[in-house]
């Protein structure tokens, strides 16, 4: 226990340096990247002046060092992220606003993921080389194969203009119904406070699609993970034993399933962390309105404070994941503990 | 000296598990040339990836890919029009066999420069020195960062040119390769072969060179097949949300992206025809990768 | 073939003519080759032979629990009458761990790496449906107390990997017998353990054996173990049993070639050491005459060649595959060979 609190207080205080780097990137990626925004965003028939306004108020016209200076002065001390270029709201507020409908998607998605993709590679691994094995093999190999967006636009195809089970793409609800009041922010949570069960059900009925799309796609990561863990787990001397005191299969596999948990739960870290972003171009074919989606306007507009507000808040999550990952698998095996 | 050559030719491994040395890369991808015959999977995805490179260059085209036929839009596939018409008059098919022209290429050039680079800074990160760890934990970083996001904020700020395309994609393969070429270095240096190059008095850039990064080659290839077809993804993605390729140029992502406003209303022949090519050439890039690992005997099972 | 090798007393586990094979889509292995013994009540056999020689493949048909893609080609194992070989695996599952106790090579290996002592345990005793919610923990208690396990309490809370190499075996012996089996399988038990803790644990094992009158198979590839704690012997070679018999018996007096290279291979003080020549046949394709033939220093007999010898009667309830009779002074040629049948230094990954 004592090693494992050190490890745990000397990755807290890697934060800090982290947390520097994290912004540094972020500045780094809009201001030390080749190329002059302000020429993109004035258009080719701009004319000198209209550029040099527009340089001015992106701050782009100042030396580098005095711009990270301010960068970072404004961060820490009004705790600013600074204004959207096009909408002049603080980009916080864009990002609070949209991170909710991000969050359920994410959680749903990967929800989704984890349950096929283990499933997938449980069956594959108990029944090697026998048919279950072969149809975890092919779902993988297509669903790995198939851009997520892609895969959007086939399901939406198939369950919605040939069979009809799911609506329109169109967002989180349909585009009468009146949104639930905000309470949290997150459209099915905000139902179920609301007790609005019709809506709750055209929530998920959206929400559908979305999900399942992601489901698929990263569904492969785990299929193969626990694949790898457990055939290697359920041939184990631990799984023998475990046989020869004439413990259930099912118990068995349970044990073996047991070694797998690690894996996957930092698969489930990584993906999450990644998905923030990665879920973007799904968001944008189901026209969700989330964090994504808001992500791939501003890059399409090329409105900078917004496109590096997004990068710091992403990366700063994935620091935040990355350690709750770190503690997670702490607390599940009992062997880590970080010497 | 004869005593050392004894000794060094006990030290040395026989013959048959002799791993490819010194400047004799050549003789190594032969070997795997070979097993790549031997390998069904391989040579299958190794000769589609070349059929469609090859045919989106030298292919008749029935139709010219970037000039549009206003009168006829959204037409579903019939013997004029073999794979039907978006709703710019555009003939699907002459444009996905065009896109290869693009997407490959590009993905190919972003994978070759992720090599260039990753390899010799994956060996020089392959010493246990304290330095090559903080740069390990950088690259953890960086790693851990939303990379596809990453891409596409690079070339929205720099400008969609192939070549900020390109440094996009190998930036976000580098830190792979890196990794791969590090751990396998670090595992072979330990190896009696470089040992006993070690003890003849070689240098440690002529090891490094001559001895080491060789053996690397094969799962590098099979990394590289993996990487090309991320890069399809990315490209793909890139051009499908409009920040990549711009129409007119064919790209199997704006054709996608195209086809996306009819789907909903059952025109599924503008996206699913380049969907479906980026799937065959994924699956292609795949299967030579899987193919690769397990001719250099490095499969799972 | 089954009158060969039998207990004094009434046999509680009867193997007969039981064969293996693992087959691939490319070859098949014949690991094990007709094998035929029988276990009394309360008595413990020993089963000695190289690596390789299918005594791993035995005890796993044995138990039902042959790693594909190994399978019991003929053959049968009756344990109390009731033959193991047929049975459904619901049926199999509990008859392990109920009836057939087993203490496999690796403690730690053995035991689940993430669920406290406790649940294992637990989950042992319920598989059986067994014990009720307050005894489960004293049963568990009482066992690790028979097993020598100084501080009972504080080794159910903990994990596998808090406990030492011998401490693990414990566990894992008091895993296996928690049940009460009558017929307890090691599966070379101390393998990997320090010598000082080896002879603890094979204690342990015997004792546990004696006081409870269960019977016991000790899968080892060491001689010396065997004439310590066994009453009987099997020697493998080739997945066949070619010599059986009361220890003192084959040990002072081998009918076989083999078994003779076997206790030539153990060092004695002032002896130099010897050991069978050759190579073990690949079990891939089986010789027609007698397996041992192409090491043997006898082979005088024409049959020996072309005729794979039996189990015959050679002594008082010893019996020998061999075709010759040993005749006065058979010895080895001394200082003929070196190589030594090499089991004792080698990994636990026996097949």
């Amino acid at each position: 226990m004592r090693y494992r609190t050190g490890a745990i207080a000397k990755r807290l205080l890697f934060i800090p340096v982290a947390v520097f780097i994290v912004i540094t990137l972020a500045f780094g990626l809009v201001n030390l990247t080749p190329g002059d925004p302000a020429l993109v965003i004035a258009g080719d028939l701009a004319a000198d002046e209209q550029v040099a306004e527009i340089r001015a108020e992106l701050g782009t016209d100042k030396p580098v060092p005095q711009r990270y200076a301010a960068y970072v002065r404004e961060l820490f001390t009004e705790r600013s992220l600074g204004t959207s270029f096009f909408t002049k709201r603080p980009i916080w507020d864009e990002i609070t606003q949209r991170f909710p409908d991000t969050l359920e998607l994410v959680v749903l998605g990967l929800l989704g993921a984890v349950l096929y993709g283990s499933l997938l590679g449980t069956l594959s691994s108990y029944f090697r080389r026998r048919w279950p094995d072969t149809l975890s093999r092919t779902s993988v190999t297509i669903t790995q194969s198939i851009p997520d967006f892609f895969m959007g636009l086939l399901l939406i195809y198939v369950i919605f203009y040939i069979i009809g089970w799911a609506p329109a793409p169109v967002g989180r609800i349909g585009l009468l119904d009146r949104p639930p009041d905000r309470v949290t922010g997150a459209v099915i949570l905000d139902t179920l406070i609301a007790r609005d069960w019709g809506l709750l059900k055209t929530a998920f009925h959206h929400a559908m699609l979305p999900v399942v799309t992601l489901a698929l796609f990263y569904s492969s990561h785990f299929a193969k993970t626990t694949r790898a863990v457990l055939s290697r787990a359920l041939n184990s001397d631990q799984v023998e034993f475990a046989r020869a005191c004439g413990l259930s299969e099912l118990r068995v596999v349970g044990y073996a399933f047991r070694e797998a948990r690690t894996p996957v739960v930092t698969y489930i870290g990584i993906l999450f962390a990644a998905l923030f972003g990665g879920a973007a171009i799904v968001e944008t074919v189901f026209a969700w309105g989330g964090l994504g989606q808001w992500a791939i306007d501003a890059m399409l507009k090329l409105d900078v404070p917004a496109i590096q507000g997004f990068i710091l808040v992403v990366g700063l999550l994935t620091l935040l994941v990355y350690l709750l990952l770190d503690l997670i698998v702490v607390a599940l095996d009992p062997r880590v503990s970080y010497e | 000296m004869s005593k050392a050559r004894l000794a060094l030719a006990k030290a040395l491994p026989k013959r048959a598990e002799m791993p490819a040395e010194g400047g004799r890369a050549g003789r190594a991808l032969r070997a795997l040339a070979r097993g790549a015959l031997a390998h069904k999977g391989l040579t299958i995805g190794f000769v589609v990836i070349l059929l469609i490179l090859l045919a989106g260059f030298f292919a008749p085209l029935p139709h010219d890919p970037i000039q549009p036929n206003p009168e006829s839009t959204l037409q579903s596939p019939d013997g004029e029009f073999w794979f039907g018409t978006d709703r710019f008059g555009f003939d699907v098919f002459s444009r996905v066999f065009a896109s290869a022209r693009l997407d490959l290429p590009i993905a190919l050039a972003g994978t070759l420069l992720s090599i260039a680079v990753g390899i010799p800074l994956g060996l020089a990160a392959s010493n246990k020195s304290r330095w090559s760890e903080r740069i390990m934990r950088g690259l953890d970083m960086f790693q851990s960062f939303p990379l596809l996001v990453l891409a596409f904020a690079i070339v929205a700020l720099t400008g969609n040119t192939l070549r900020n395309i390109i440094f996009a994609i190998a930036l976000v393969n580098v830190p792979r390769f890196i990794r791969l070429v590090r751990s396998e270095a670090l595992v072979l240096r330990e190896s009696r072969f470089i040992e006993a190059a070690t003890a003849i008095g070689a240098s440690r850039t002529r090891v490094m060179l001559r001895h080491v990064m060789p053996n690397t080659m094969g799962i590098v290839l099979a990394q590289a097949s993996l990487a090309a077809a991320h890069a399809i993804i990315v490209i793909a993605g890139l051009s499908f949300l409009g920040i990549g390729i711009t129409p007119p140029d064919a790209s199997w992502g704006v054709m996608i992206r195209v086809g996306s406003q009819n789907i909903a209303t059952g025109q599924w022949w503008v996206s699913f025809f380049p969907g479906a090519m980026v799937f065959v050439t994924i699956v292609a890039f795949n299967m030579v990768a899987d193919g690769v690992t397990r001719v250099i005997g490095r499969a799972e099972d | 073939m089954t009158a060969a090798a039998a207990p004094a007393t009434a046999s509680l586990l009867e193997v007969s003519d039981l064969r293996v094979q693992f087959r691939s889509r490319r070859r098949t292995v014949h690991a094990v080759n007709g094998v035929s013994f029988a276990i009394g009540e309360g008595e413990t056999v020993g089963l000695v032979g190289e690596t390789g020689c299918g005594k791993s493949a035995t005890v796993r048909a044995i138990i039902g629990l042959l790693k594909s893609p190994g399978r019991v080609t003929a053959g049968a194992v009756r344990l109390e009458g009731t033959d193991l070989v047929g049975l459904q695996p619901r049926q199999l599952r509990q008859i392990r761990g109920a009836r057939i106790g087993f203490v496999p090579q690796n403690p730690f290996g053995a035991l689940n790496p993430v669920l406290r002592i406790e649940r294992q345990f637990r989950n042992v005793i319920r598989a059986h449906g067994r014990g009720r919610r307050g005894e489960i923990r004293s049963t568990a208690l009482d066992m690790l107390d028979a097993v020598g396990i100084a501080d009972p309490e504080r080794v159910l809370r903990g994990y596998a990997h808090e406990l030492s190499g011998g401490m693990a075996q414990r566990v894992v012996i008091a895993l296996a017998m928690i049940l009460n089996p009558r017929l307890v399988v090691a599966d070379e038990p101390t393998t990997g353990l320090d010598l000082t803790i080896q002879r603890q644990i094979l204690d342990l094992i015997r004792d546990l054996a004696e006081t409870e009158g269960r019977s016991m198979l000790l899968v080892t590839h060491d001689v010396g173990v065997v004439a310590q704690y066994c009453s009987r012997v099997l020697v493998m070679y080739a997945g066949q049993v070619v010599e059986a018999g009361p220890v003192r018996r084959v040990l002072t007096d081998p009918a076989h070639p083999y078994t003779e290279a076997l206790l030539a291979a153990v060092p004695r003080r002032g002896e130099r050491l010897v050991g069978a020549q050759g190579t073990v046949p690949t079990l891939l394709e089986l010789p027609p005459g007698c397996f041992y033939y192409d090491r043997c220093q006898y082979r005088s007999d024409p049959r020996c060649a072309t005729e794979a010898p039996s189990l015959r009667e050679v002594g008082p309830e010893h019996w020998a595959a061999v075709h010759y009779d040993k005749g006065a002074g058979i010895r080895l040629p001394a200082a003929s060979a070196s190589a030594a049948p090499s089991d004792a230094d080698s990994a636990p990954g026996d097949m």
